[in-house]
């Protein structure tokens, strides 16, 4: 079973707060799957705050559920109004990583996958460069490529949506 | 040269030509029976980052480390800082030479200013978790490419041979990195991320001066602060610091 170092949760539920302040928030909920039953849910919130927000002391509730092996399913009943969030689509798939994000395999060539592709299980989606690590993301499931989130080139933080493959 | 003993756990293939030992390494990823150094004399279709070609003129090293490490995919991303340490280290005790030898973010390291080994590192893996990490890197041992055979704005491409007369033929090469490399491997995984680095750090080109960092569809020049605890580059700019995770280095 993976070992996430307690370490390295602290400081992604920190960068998440951070998150939630510079682009004033309220709540922020992020589920990462690590291995088939090892996940952490976060959820961060805060109150908005009545006067001007003092610069040293962010209001803010971080509240880290046991990392229990719950079935993906339930976020998604959580939700009593429908999203228009795409990190919140059951089929988005989203990046394990902070880096930049490749749709072809090389500059000239054609992308991994287009909008209305079909694609099988742990077929290339596209490549998520940090550090020089080139990471193929594979599609998490067989089905057809209705979304695709991000552009070739950019960056893209932990948890964003890249695709949606339903 | 090392007295260094190949290290436990690791296996050892050598080939006399591959088309790469990264597609190798792909190939046998799903047998593994753990972390395994393949080692070619020849590669008929070496490639570098996006794609780009990489020349593997005889006497020069070219070799992937495949292994599955059991970590997220930012966590796996550290075997960059893992890998250019390692690589540092064997060119260290193959010259004899520390002062000549420099790191340049995330895993390039640099010979009198100049490109002497190139570090490519690929990962597949679903639901954020890897199955494998190849670790694929090349050495100018004995020969370097031409200026006029790289891009335009990389760095000089640099032999070891030319630049320090220590002759090393690949088969030393690799007694000397594996060992070095499977250290500071037991290092971040004993003790996270914060021993690496401290050393890369102690090693980097450049820290405290304005370097530029360029991606596919940004540029940002700034101060070279630091790399901070998740492995990105900090430069600090005039609109505040910069957190950086993926991006080719400028001087």
């Amino acid at each position: 079973m993976t070992k996430h170092p307690h370490d390295a949760d602290v400081a992604f539920i920190k960068a998440l707060a951070e998150l939630l302040q510079e682009n004033e928030l309220t709540e922020l909920e992020v589920m990462r799957e690590y291995a088939e039953s090892d996940s952490l849910n976060v959820r961060v919130s805060r109150q908005q705050p009545a006067m001007a927000m003092p610069a040293m002391a962010p209001q803010q509730a971080v509240s880290i559920p046991a990392p229990a092996a719950a079935p993906a399913a339930a976020p998604a009943e959580a939700a009593p109004a429908a999203s228009d969030d795409p990190a919140q689509h059951p089929g988005a798939v989203t990046s394990p990583m902070v880096g930049t994000v490749y749709l072809q395999p090389e500059p000239g060539a054609s992308s991994f996958v287009s909008v209305g592709a079909t694609v099988t299980e742990g077929q290339t989606l596209l490549i998520i460069e940090a550090m020089k690590t080139m990471n193929q993301i594979p599609a998490p499931r067989a089905g057809t490529v209705k979304r695709i989130l991000v552009e070739d080139g950019s960056p893209v933080e932990f948890g964003a949506p890249l695709m949606i493959i339903e | 040269m090392s007295t260094e003993p190949w290290p436990t756990g690791y296996d050892l293939i050598h080939l006399e030509t591959v088309d790469s030992t990264s597609s190798e390494a792909a190939r046998r990823a799903p047998t593994l029976a753990g972390p395994t150094w393949i080692v070619a004399d020849a590669q008929t279709a070496a490639r570098g980052r996006r794609g780009r070609p990489w020349a593997t003129p005889a006497g020069n090293f070219n070799a992937t480390l495949v292994m599955r490490p059991q970590a997220g995919a930012d966590q796996v991303a550290l075997r960059s800082f893992v890998a250019s340490l390692a690589l540092y280290d064997a060119f260290v005790a193959a010259s004899g030479r520390p002062e000549a030898f420099a790191l340049k973010w995330p895993n390039d390291v640099l010979l009198n200013g100049g490109k002497v080994a190139g570090i490519l590192l690929e990962s597949v893996g679903a639901g954020g978790v890897p199955d494998h990490l190849a670790i694929g890197i090349g050495v100018n041992l004995m020969h370097a490419p031409r200026p006029d055979q790289v891009e335009p704005h990389a760095l000089t491409p640099v032999s070891l041979m030319d630049e320090t007369g220590a002759s090393v033929t690949p088969g030393e090469f690799i007694a000397l990195l594996a060992p070095a490399f499977a250290a500071y491997e037991r290092q971040l995984t004993t003790f996270g991320f914060a021993p690496i680095r401290e050393a890369w750090l102690a090693r980097a080109a450049r820290l405290g001066e304005v370097i530029t960092a360029r991606t596919g569809t940004d540029e940002t020049t700034g101060t070279f602060e630091t790399v901070d605890a998740t492995g990105q580059l900090v430069l600090s700019t005039p609109k505040g610091p910069r957190r950086i995770a993926a991006a080719d280095v400028f001087f």
